[in-house]
């Protein structure tokens, strides 16, 4: 069954909001180093995928395989220390922060700044360095003093991703990254997003259906609780039963 | 901008310096006590603030470390001949940090109203085992004890004057309130306050959020414990008041009035509430009654309290726009 690139498995995973059912036995693969886009109309559940895959929400039923580790269940900080991080469909940073300080509580917090009565933040020039580095990356080094809740909102989305980024994940999920955003702003994200998560896995909810053919290896399409069909662009962009399910609606 | 903040820190630092080391010499007996106990509450205060304003937990049961402290240190003192003062000190500290994980590993899911209502509930228990285990705490006629002298190798310190218990006080509580105003800094006070503004981002950047509101809590206790056994060790007696939820509400009101928005508010709090206690309770008996009066102002119209006003006061003389963020978060 497992394949030995495979960095993540999803097993049947089913989850109901009591009585609710809204994943009913999710499979998909992904391997190291891809690009996996996961697309669906909405409500198909696939934030509540994210969660479940992040340890917001248990599995009702089903496992979650992470780099040939059953990790159904752990809490986030646990899969966060363990390389998995997630963005949000909408924005969740520090609003009250600036943008030097959001990042930065990522990158600290493996470099022994978790819970230190001595030291302070940016006592660590490693720390500090990583910091920079991410906010550069982004396009937000110029903006590090702002308080996030002064950034436009172009801004809080690359604001988003770089908190995701801050603790250097191996797997990276980012829940519709480009959401609200104008065309241009959205083909700027997503030359970024294909830039920062070089060499590394991503799994990404997107609607432009532009944007998930250019950036995808691999696409999966969530549907009425299940994936009705992954493969790579070509294969879904023919595919009768997603034009019917889902690419079809967006015409309209 | 930095410099200048830097360099009016260390102003102040110099001015309390010297006025608490100059105070004894200008003041009479009377107020050193007074200026001794508010030293003490203020630190009591600025625990309660670690939890309430910075971590944004409502607790109704601070008193209960306040009294372990206070408690703790007479049973050590009269139980134990020959124990030192940093010996009672040292001990009594140990046993309210134990009582602070034991207490936090209950509480520490908990936020909100449940945490509340958990702390009240605690509070009570404390308060039910003061008053009924008679044998060791004297019940309702509580504990006297005799303040242990200090022993520095070659010289013996007495702690028996008011001077030299004030100037003891004022070394070791300011030491220790110089290091919790650090604390808010340092990566574990900035912690909590990541997590009062976004627990859940925090869970998700590799941070044990229950983890650290027991470290928080704990250290909170440790502090309030250390007040609660200078408070005893002050008026060399301990009594139910001070595990009482009265004592809980006392620092509750001190850093309402002072505002939960600074690391100062709380001091101010207790100073003002520790002066109007000792001036009204002097000109009246009904001095409870214009207290109750005063919070309720207060809490209805200096809603950010007296540190509150007088950061505003000060931003509009400078002609400033008020900054809105409720705690200042440094470097
Ligand atoms: N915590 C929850 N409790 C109850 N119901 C929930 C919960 N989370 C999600 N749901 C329900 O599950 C369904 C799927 O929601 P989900 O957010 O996963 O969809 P989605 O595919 O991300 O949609 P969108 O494209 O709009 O973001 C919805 O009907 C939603 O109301
Ligand atoms: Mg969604």
């Amino acid at each position: 069954m497992q394949e030995p690139n495979d960095i993540l498995q999803v097993r049947n995973v089913y989850k109901d909001f009591s009585g609710l059912k809204v994943l009913t036995g999710v499979d998909f693969k992904v391997k190291e180093n891809e690009k996996h886009a996961v697309i669906g109309p909405n409500g198909a559940g696939k934030t509540t995928l994210f969660n479940i895959i992040s340890g917001k929400y248990k599995p009702s039923s089903g496992s979650i395989i992470f780099k040939g580790e059953d990790i159904s269940g752990r809490s986030p900080h646990v899969l966060t220390r363990m390389k998995v991080s997630r963005s949000f469909q909408i924005t969740n940073v520090f609003q009250e922060l600036n943008v030097l300080e959001n990042v930065r509580a990522g990158v600290r917090c493996d470099h022994g700044l978790r819970y230190h009565f001595l030291k302070t933040p940016g006592s660590i020039a490693e720390v500090n360095k990583k910091t920079e580095e991410i906010l550069t990356l982004v396009g937000l080094a110029e903006v590090k003093q702002t308080l996030a809740r002064e950034l436009s909102y172009g801004q809080q989305r690359a604001l988003e991703i770089a908190v995701t980024l801050s603790t250097e994940p191996e797997l990276i999920l980012l829940d519709e990254p480009t959401a609200g955003m104008t065309r241009e702003e959205t083909g700027e994200a997503i030359k970024m997003i294909d830039k920062v998560t070089a060499s590394k896995t991503l799994i990404i909810i997107e609607h432009d259906m532009d944007v998930v053919f250019s950036l995808a290896d691999t696409v999966s399409v969530l549907h009425n609780g299940s994936i009705l069909i992954s493969g790579s662009p070509e294969q879904i962009r023919n595919d009768q039963r997603v034009k019917d399910a889902y690419l079809g609606e967006e015409g309209d | 901008m930095k410099q200048r903040s830097h360099a009016s820190l260390l102003a102040w630092g110099t001015l309390i310096l010297v006025a608490g080391v100059l105070l004894p010499l200008a003041v009479r007996q009377y107020q050193l006590a007074i200026l001794t106990e508010i030293i003490i509450f203020a630190l009591f205060a600025v625990s309660y603030n670690l939890l309430l304003g910075y971590a944004g937990l409502l607790s109704f049961g601070h008193a209960m470390f306040f009294g372990t402290g206070a408690y703790t240190v007479a049973i050590v003192i009269n139980h134990i001949p020959s124990l030192s003062f940093f010996g009672a000190v040292i001990l009594s500290l140990s046993v309210t940090t134990i009582t602070g994980l034991v207490v936090g590993s209950f509480l520490l899911r908990h936020k909100g109203t449940p945490f509340a209502l958990l702390t009240l509930a605690f509070n009570a228990l404390f308060y039910a085992i003061a008053t009924k285990w008679h044998s060791i705490t004297g019940g309702d006629d509580g504990l006297s004890i005799f303040r242990p002298d200090i022993n520095i190798g070659f010289a013996q310190l007495s702690t028996s004057s008011i001077p030299a218990f004030y100037y003891i006080t004022f070394i070791i509580i300011g030491l220790v309130m110089l290091f919790s105003w650090y604390f808010t800094r340092t990566a574990m006070g900035q912690t909590v306050l990541l997590m009062r503004e976004n627990e859940e981002r925090m869970k998700f950047l590799g941070y044990n959020t229950n983890v650290s509101r027991l470290i928080l809590f704990v250290f909170t206790g440790f502090l309030a414990g250390l007040a609660g056994i200078f408070y005893a060790l002050f008026f060399q007696f301990t009594s139910i008041t001070a595990i009482s939820i009265d004592m809980s509400t006392i620092v509750l009101l001190m850093v309402i009035i002072g505002g939960t928005g600074s690391f100062v508010g709380p001091i101010i709090g207790a100073c003002v509430y520790i002066y109007l206690q000792d001036f009204l309770s002097d000109i009246t008996d009904r001095w409870p009654f214009i207290m109750g009066l005063i919070f309720i102002f207060m809490i209805l119209y200096v809603p950010k309290g007296l540190s509150g006003l007088i950061y505003s006061l000060i931003e509009r003389l400078r002609g400033r726009r008020h900054l809105s963020r409720k705690v200042e978060i440094a470097e």
